[in-house]
């Protein structure tokens, strides 16, 4: 450990140049942690705004307007499947709420409430009054409750899609988040919506799954499409709906690999640039310790070691920089919570001392080919 | 017939491909175990390639060394490297020490290279230290001594591993008269001593006279190889 000691003191010796050089390799990491977890809970942001309360696969009938029957095999088709967390059938139908003067149309989702909140949540997001689906209960949304004047107990008035006219009591008033989802959806009980579909109890419109990971769905989507068990139905997923969002998530990753693609570079050539210059003030001392017997590979290891010790020390440092920055934004900037991507911090850090021992590779090489003549005769 | 340490045979050195310059050429002699010899010439006269060849810091072009009875012409660069760390030690003009060490740290140096520990060369480094009026100094760093003290240090580092052959180049260039006296009473001394043989190269014939042979270089020859009676030790 003879050359870790000589890198240890060269680096001691010139206090301000290692520090230097290590806060260099510091704020690097740090950009790269931060940088690295901000774009990836973004990403989780959005994905989970976008699409976490909306099913990600969709099994309906093959021919639009016919009902899907969900026997026992589908449904053990469906719940059996690893990677599906939420298994809901649903009876959507179109309908008109009809006020005083004013009238409006819905997408008239029904279902069981247990069901339904695993993936639209209503429970949770019910701003007034009891979210229940029972006897005449309909749940509106926050906008539409506010435009027509609703408010839990009122009696609401909606023509159904063969023209006749339902009363039902507003339950319930939730708020999805989104305007447009507030303004259009309505939930009323199955039992309800298989009077109005003329479904049979194991007849709906469409079974609705959630997937644990959601860029999933398009495996989960090809598997069930080969499921005998759900022949004369039709898989929809997610993403081949919503490219636009793909791509603006793929730009986004790709923006910011290359920024911290280029961060590194930058490191790299900092590090590089400074053992070059190191290498160059001790190759006196390396050409003595040659010339008393060192041997080649032992006087590379020197530079080696300057650059493990310069990037572990960095790189440490670069996830401190890195993880207060994210606590920094998530306190005073971020509407969203960013969450410090462990396996990405601990990427970042090993990058860190990777590019240091790489950035060392010249030094060393240089180092082991110098000849003690060189410098012995320099006096 | 006292013990060969050193044979050099034939020994040549030409440096370039296309405009060659011959640096030394054919220069052919012994050394024996414990002799106190000097290399004297002009500057360019040849005699420090000489010492780089002797020392195995440098390959002949022509010739060859042996050392220790070892024939060290077909060595690669990392035998070269370990006959070195065993069999010799180096005094320059410059001190050459270690900045970034203390004194202790710099005299262990050559035995650490060795894959020795710090702890077991300790008292041998004590011994040369105090051997070299330096007792004292030891957790000092390089640079808070004095020129001859430095020298003295470089020496002592020089003689860790127990050399059979200390090679010194110019040794007192960068020492004022009192220094210079010191430093060759102090290889007389360790020559008594350790038994250790000095090859030292000067321009300075007077520094040479106080030496037991003289080798003297010149165009890259070797042009003379005299006994020198008046530089045995007074006493």
């Amino acid at each position: 450990m003879l050359s870790l000691r000589i890198a240890a003191r060269f680096l001691r010796r010139s206090p301000v140049q290692s520090a230097l050089i290590a806060a260099g390799i510091a704020v690097g990491i740090g950009v790269q942690v931060f940088l690295g977890s901000l774009i990836i809970s973004l990403q989780q942001n959005l994905v989970d705004e976008t699409i976490g309360s909306s099913p990600q696969v969709t099994v309906a009938a093959a021919e639009e307007g016919e009902p899907v029957t969900v026997t026992e095999a589908v449904r053990a088709s469906l719940e059996g499947d690893d990677r599906v967390v939420a298994v809901v059938p649903v009876r959507t139908f179109s309908a008109i709420y009809r006020g005083d003067g004013a009238s409006a149309p819905l997408q008239v989702v029904g279902g069981e409430l247990g069901e339904l909140d695993t993936i639209y949540d209503i429970s949770g997001r019910t701003l007034k009054g009891a979210a229940t689906l029972a006897g005449d209960d309909v749940l509106v949304g926050k906008e539409f409750a506010a435009t027509n004047g609703l408010e839990p107990g009122d009696r609401a008035v909606f023509v159904l899609p063969d023209g006749a006219e339902s009363r039902r009591t507003v339950a319930a008033v939730f708020d999805f988040g989104t305007a447009a989802a507030n303004q259009t959806f309505a939930f009323v009980p199955a039992t309800f919506a298989a009077e109005v579909l003329g479904h049979a109890p194991d007849q709906v419109t469409a079974v609705e799954l959630q997937v644990a990971d959601v860029f999933a769905s398009v495996a989960v989507a090809d598997d069930l499409r080969g499921d005998p068990a759900l022949a004369g139905t039709t898989v929809s997923e997610w993403q081949s709906e919503n490219e636009d969002l793909l791509s603006a998530l793929q730009s986004q990753s790709t923006s910011s690999y290359t920024i911290q693609f280029f961060v590194l570079v930058a490191v790299a050539l900092g590090i590089a640039s400074t053992l070059a210059i190191s290498a160059v003030q001790k190759t006196r001392q390396i050409g003595i310790l040659k010339a008393m017997g060192m041997r080649d590979a032992k006087a590379g290891r020197i530079f080696l070691w300057q650059a493990t010790l310069l990037g572990v020390t960095g790189a440490a440092a670069g996830v401190g920089v890195g993880l207060a920055l994210i606590a920094l934004f998530s306190r005073f900037a971020a509407t969203f919570t960013i969450d410090p991507q462990w396996a990405f911090v601990a990427l970042s850090f090993a990058v860190g001392v990777a590019v240091a021992l790489l950035s060392s590779v010249i030094p060393s090489r240089r180092t082991s080919k110098l000849d003690p003549i060189e410098v012995i005769q320099g006096g | 017939m006292a013990e060969q340490l050193l044979v050099a045979e034939g020994l040549g050195k030409t440096y370039g491909d296309v405009v060659t310059t011959v640096a030394l050429s054919d220069v052919a002699f012994a050394l024996e175990r414990g002799e106190f010899a000097s290399i004297v010439g002009q500057s360019g006269s040849g005699k420090s390639t000489l010492l780089n060849l002797i020392g195995l810091l440098d390959t002949p072009t022509t010739g060859s060394v042996s050392l220790d009875g070892k024939e060290t012409t077909a060595l690669g660069r990392s035998g070269r490297t370990r006959l070195r760390n065993e069999l010799l030690g180096f005094v320059f003009q410059f001190h050459h020490l270690l900045p970034e060490f203390s004194v202790l740290e710099n005299v262990v140096m050559p035995g650490l290279v060795g894959g020795g520990s710090e702890k077991a060369l300790r008292p041998r480094a004590e011994e040369v230290l105090a051997l070299l009026g330096l007792e004292g100094l030891e957790d000092k760093n390089a640079n808070q001594l004095s020129g001859g003290q430095k020298q003295r240090v470089a020496i002592a580092r020089a003689l860790l591993n127990r050399p059979a052959l200390v090679l010194a180049d110019e040794p007192t260039g960068n020492l004022d008269t009192a220094n210079t006296a010191l430093v060759y009473e102090l290889f007389r001394k360790v020559n008594a001593e350790l038994g250790t043989a000095f090859l030292i190269v000067t321009h300075d014939r007077a520094v040479a006279q106080q030496t037991d042979r003289i080798l003297e270089v010149s165009d890259g020859r070797l042009v003379q190889d005299v006994r020198n009676e008046f530089g045995a030790p007074s006493g």
